[in-house]
């Protein structure tokens, strides 16, 4: 089959910041002043925001200790993964009945299949909660996001039958392998069950060569459009024939009889070439590079990168032999990084927006209600749109989707707790003193004197409040709905 | 209320919500529409029937035995079809749609779809809504309509999508598109908001902040939209009124606010509306039968109400759903995804009647039918001939256009 082409650019609109960009130091470490706003936006970007006491450890130390706590961490201790059952036998069941009745009632099979329906369903919304949590209460915040990261770039999803648990796998090695060699990684995923079902690798056989996975893996994966030609993708295709799953046990398999051991020529290159030598052969293109170096830069700095940065990424990737950990590493140090231009870049994606809201009051746990709102947000876990993944940016940004988010903080706020940072203590306050507190800890200093104006006359219960004036009775309430109102403000749509 | 910001120049006409807006929408809804003659005002509605409907079972050819061979339990007996002609008929669940039918108000287009079938749900879905079965569209084709129509940029309402996620049809890069499942819960839930909404609008529309993000305006831009249209739409639809005999369904409620949106005169041109699910692999025709029920009276009474107040000339519906269904019935009553199916044009320009020709039964693909009308030739035709723009500015391709419409 002919996998449909790309026609939006990876950023569908220049949403650039204004400035222009002093590429001769853009890379060089950042040794500007250390404060709880460059903290926060630290903690944004390599992870989800954090709590008020995260942004207040990182920035009572130094920029690279705060870096170095996010970078270091062991990525082979995994945790465990979500309870699942199993599906498999499920289906098995439905099968085996299938194959038994002749003719007979189909009562059974149907009630089968919805027990089978209804078990997917729970273990979807099981492992969608359990990486939820694992964004709001892991310990390695950078991985996390890393592992959401490649999860929007190597995009699989439950279309085409796969199983929730090979999507938690898949999920695993996108975590262990978070700030890992990109192209062992590229490797991995070619190997991946999730991966070579959702993009049919499975039916890819020597007779009928697939074209789906090694098209994706060429134009969205590694390299981009213009960078290969339909030749490359054909004979590519044939390297990745066999490469498949064990029916079983659902573990990837390479299948020989199915693999075309004849010799191919693949950019330039000609040899008998299994997936594994095309995957190192993409890794020898210039292109590559730049290709992750504009998807880092897109996802961690700002839209739209000027190709002078990119090609300084690019450039740092090649020299690391494509480690991430030391180029993330200098990417979160760099002036870049930290200058005005990146700061509230980018657009907060609704599991940033949602896992962060979290972390703000300490909530360690989300409840199913997040998942819907998620949804209507327009992200949901293990069901990104296509292969190319979220657009991301301006197309979060509609008027359901912001009501979503909006309603979303105000529901949050509800189930905050009195020994919150924002509990009881807070109402005791006065109400310019709350409304300063609240805007600084929430968004750092970023709003307009006016609006602070608006949250102390709402405070106080002035002029434009129907709740009347700040008492001991609706104090807390006050608090909470300015608390709330603050997250509503657009700077908080912005990471 | 106090507006010191940059936003004034974009949304300046809305400065007149609460009492004067519904005078300020009827003045946006009697502008001429750009590219249609004699400046109609002309709505389109679209209805998805969500989950993959099952065609044959839709429009049905009761008078080939090869049908009653394929669907030995799921058959609709003949004596049962309501019949269109001596070959096929309608599944009697439709039978409310016959009156339409025979008043010349509905066009039925036979054996719809696209070369090399999607039979997922999601890019099938993707597929019909962006009308690009070989591309990864970021923008459905109904939005690159209101892209391309220029519509007053200050109308909050040029397009409803009546449903509780924006669909990918009405992803336009120019108009933002509320989603609105009922009125009732539209919007802001908190009165927070209530108590506090004019400093809410400062909030959301203040750019006096301490940094400069490229995405700061069109955040703000969006947010106040947002919470404009919710707090305004009740009290624009207020006044309409109808005794209509809409079914008690999730689909009869978006089709009452659908006819309530039109009468109030918002200058909306696009509604979307769902229907579903019609994803029926196991007991098919208690779920199907439901589902085109509602359909047929949903329509009836939509139509009716339009008629009422005057508005059934200027609103055509169209209906799509993501594939067809397997030709082949399973072994659970149900039937598996499949391919073409037929499409419903209802009201508007209508010429009523059956477009194309049944697909066959005796030429398959894999146990799929062939389509012979490409969807995009609806398209096309209900851009040209509805709503007055040139197809070639809105899907990629050149499609035939059909005689359904005048």
């Amino acid at each position: 089959m002919n996998a449909p082409t790309v026609a939006a650019t990876l950023s569908p609109a220049p949403y650039r910041p204004a400035g222009s960009l002093d590429l001769a130091t853009a890379l060089a470490p950042y040794s500007g002043p250390w404060n709880d706003r460059l903290a926060g936006h630290l903690l944004r970007r390599a992870g989800f925001g954090g709590s008020p006491a995260d942004v207040a450890r990182a920035a009572g130390g130094s920029m690279n200790a705060a870096v170095d706590a996010l970078v270091r961490f062991d990525a082979s201790a995994l945790p465990a993964g979500p309870e699942l059952a199993d599906e498999r036998t499920s289906r098995a069941d439905v099968m085996l009945l299938r194959q038994q009745q002749v003719g007979a009632n189909s009562d059974q099979i149907t009630m089968l299949k919805k027990q089978a329906n209804q078990l997917r369903a729970k273990n979807r919304v099981a492992a969608q909660l359990w990486w939820l949590d694992r964004m709001i209460t892991s310990p390695a915040p950078l991985q996390e996001k890393l592992t959401l990261f490649w999860h929007g770039h190597f995009t699989s999803s439950w279309e085409k039958g796969t199983s929730t648990q090979a999507l938690v796998d898949q999920n695993q090695l996108f975590r262990r392998s978070a700030l890992g060699n990109i192209r062992d990684l590229t490797l991995a995923v070619s190997k991946d069950p999730a991966m070579l079902r959702y993009l049919d690798n499975t039916q890819n056989v020597k007779a009928h060569p697939n074209e789906n996975y090694a098209r994706e893996l060429m134009e969205l994966f590694t390299l981009g459009i213009g960078n290969y030609s339909e030749d490359d993708v054909r004979e590519s295709a044939r390297a990745f024939t066999g490469w498949s799953i064990d029916r079983d046990t659902g573990t990837a398999a390479f299948l020989p009889r199915r693999h075309d051991d004849g010799s191919k020529t693949f950019l330039g290159q000609t040899g008998n070439f299994d997936g594994a030598a095309i995957v190192a052969i993409i890794f020898q293109q210039p292109a590559c590079a730049r290709w992750f170096a504009t998807k880092l830069l897109s996802f961690f700095v700002y839209s739209d990168p000027e190709p002078g940065l990119v090609n300084a990424v690019a450039n740092e990737l090649r020299a690391k032999n494509f480690e991430l950990a030391p180029v993330m590493s200098t990417l979160l140090r760099s002036n870049v990084f930290y200058s005005e231009r990146a700061y509230r870049a980018l657009v907060k994606s609704p599991a940033e927006f949602v896992a962060g809201a979290y972390q703000l009051y300490s909530i360690p746990q989300a409840k199913p209600i997040a998942l819907q709102a998620m949804r209507r947000m327009g992200q949901v876990l293990f069901y990104p749109p296509n292969v190319k993944g979220w657009d991301g940016g301006i197309a979060w940004l509609n008027s359901q989707t912001l009501l979503t988010r909006e309603n979303f903080a105000s529901g949050l706020v509800n189930q905050m707790n009195g020994d919150s940072w924002l509990g009881n203590a807070m109402s005791s306050l006065q109400p310019n003193q709350v409304a300063k507190n609240l805007t600084q800890t929430i968004l750092f200093g970023d709003v307009a004197p006016q609006s602070i104006g608006q949250l102390v006359a709402y405070l106080g219960g002035t002029g434009v409040s129907a709740l009347g004036s700040l008492s001991g009775e609706n104090a807390d309430e006050r608090v909470r709905g300015a608390a709330y109102l603050t997250m509503a403000m657009p700077a908080y749509q912005l990471s | 209320m106090k507006r010191s910001n940059f936003l004034i120049g974009a949304v300046s006409g809305l400065a007149v919500v609460g009492s004067t807006g519904s005078l300020f929408a009827q003045a946006l809804a009697q502008a001429p529409l750009p590219g249609l003659p004699g400046g109609a005002d002309r709505v389109l509605v679209i209805v998805n029937f969500q989950g993959g409907n099952d065609g044959l079972n839709t429009i049905v050819p009761f008078a080939n035995p090869a049908y009653y061979r394929y669907r030995p339990t799921l058959g609709v007996a003949a004596g049962d079809v309501v019949r269109l002609n001596d070959q096929i008929g309608l599944n009697p669940a439709l039978t409310p749609l016959k009156a339409l039918y025979d008043s010349g108000k509905v066009a039925i287009v036979q054996g719809v779809g696209y070369p090399d079938p999607v039979l997922s749900h999601f890019r099938g879905t993707e597929i019909w809504q962006t009308a690009a079965p070989d591309k990864y569209l970021s923008t459905g084709w109904l939005g690159r309509y209101l892209d391309d129509a220029n519509l007053p940029a200050e109308n909050l309402f040029n397009a409803v999508a009546l449903s509780d996620v924006l669909p990918e049809v009405l992803v336009s890069e120019k108009v933002d598109v509320p989603a609105i499942q009922q009125l009732q819960g539209y919007g802001l839930t908190s009165d927070r908001n209530v108590a506090n909404r004019a400093a809410f609008h400062e909030f959301v529309q203040d750019n006096r902040v301490p940094f400069n993000s490229p995405y700061l305006a069109h955040v703000a831009e969006i947010e106040d939209h947002a919470q404009r249209g919710a707090q305004e739409l009740p009290t624009l639809v207020a006044g309409y009124k109808t005794d209509a005999n809409y079914p008690a369904t999730p689909f009869g409620r978006s089709l009452a606010l659908a006819a309530q949106i039109i009468g109030s005169k918002l200058g909306t041109r696009v509604l979307y509306v769902t229907l579903g699910s019609f994803d029926t692999h196991t007991t098919q025709k208690a779920t199907q039968d439901r589902l085109l029920a509602d359909f047929a009276n949903g329509m009836t009474a939509f139509y009716a109400d339009l008629a009422a107040h005057g508005n059934d000339g200027r609103v055509l519906t169209m209906t799509f759903s993501e594939f067809g269904r397997r030709v082949g019935e399973n072994a659970s009553r149900g039937t598996d995804h499949g391919t073409a199916a037929p499409a419903f044009l209802i009201g508007g320009n209508v010429k009523g009647g059956l477009y194309g020709s049944h697909p066959s039964l005796d030429d398959l693909d894999n146990g799929n039918l062939k389509y012979n009308t490409d969807f995009r030739s609806i398209y096309a035709t209900v851009i040209e001939r509805w709503l007055g723009r040139a197809p070639s500015g809105i899907i990629a391709g050149s499609f035939p256009t059909i005689g359904a419409l005048a």
